[in-house]
């Protein structure tokens, strides 16, 4: 670079102020930009919100919906015995309760509570499932008759076989 | 009231609505996990769409800014 290169970015450098580059809108014209680069924005972010959206709508193709399977959860004696038993289906993981109703009803659901997922317990006084975190009390249609639960219990089917009882598919939570 | 002028209110209406929109898009998507961790899954493709047509709007507008922006120059 010679001198006279030097010279002339001097000249440049001398009439256009470094603030005048980092700042170059001029006051008037603030808005008018600012209001540009929101909308862009906002229009990135819808794009996102979308994308979500949809991804949530093909998340449900995934979800478990349910089970067909069959298995073995107890006797009817036992059931006779203590007024429900507990059991796991169709996975380990999935912890259900059978109930014998008053009407000798056999009725099965998901011991899993809608609230916040804790244990729901067979309450004999109250007729109904009892969740004991925060007081939600299901009738033994499943449906939430009290405390914060707003959404029925996923029901289990049972077949009783003699004197066994085997679960046979599940709702959808 | 210079076209400039007209140009900044006009945005100012464009950008309120825009922010509307998107605001409504995330209420669809909170209603869309709630009704996912519920097992409504009927709801979930209506609120998706219904999404998809408001940032068909909120880029017909952007659209429309660009095209002002050129003719205005």
């Amino acid at each position: 670079m010679n001198a006279e290169e030097q010279g002339c970015q001097g000249c440049k450098a001398a009439t256009t102020p470094k603030w005048r580059k980092d700042f170059p809108i001029e006051w008037e014209g603030a808005d008018y930009v600012s209001r540009r680069e929101m909308v862009k924005f906002l229009t990135l972010g819808s794009l996102l919100l979308v994308v979500a959206n949809w991804a949530t709508a093909l998340a449900s193709r995934f979800v478990h919906r349910g089970s067909q399977a069959e298995r073995h959860i107890g006797s009817a004696a036992s059931l006779d015995r203590f007024g429900s038993i507990l059991f796991r289906y169709p996975t380990d993981e999935d912890p259900c309760i059978a109930v014998l109703t008053p009407e000798g009803k056999l009725v099965a659901y998901s011991q899993v509570c809608t609230h916040l997922s804790c244990a729901v317990v067979y309450d004999k006084a109250e007729n109904g499932l009892f969740c004991p975190c925060h007081h939600g009390l299901f009738n033994l249609q499943g449906q939430p008759v009290a405390g914060p639960p707003t959404r029925s219990l996923a029901r289990v089917q049972l077949e009783r076989r003699g004197d066994q009882i085997f679960a046979i598919g599940k709702e959808a939570s | 009231m210079s076209l400039r002028r007209q140009g900044t209110t006009l945005f100012s209406a464009m950008l309120a609505f825009v922010a509307s929109a998107v605001v409504l898009q995330l209420w669809l998507l909170t209603v869309s996990v709630e009704a996912l961790l519920g097992g409504d899954y009927k709801t979930l493709t209506p609120a998706a769409a219904g999404s998809t047509a408001l940032l068909l709007m909120n880029a017909g507008l952007l659209r429309y800014v660009f095209r002002f922006d050129r003719d205005v120059g």
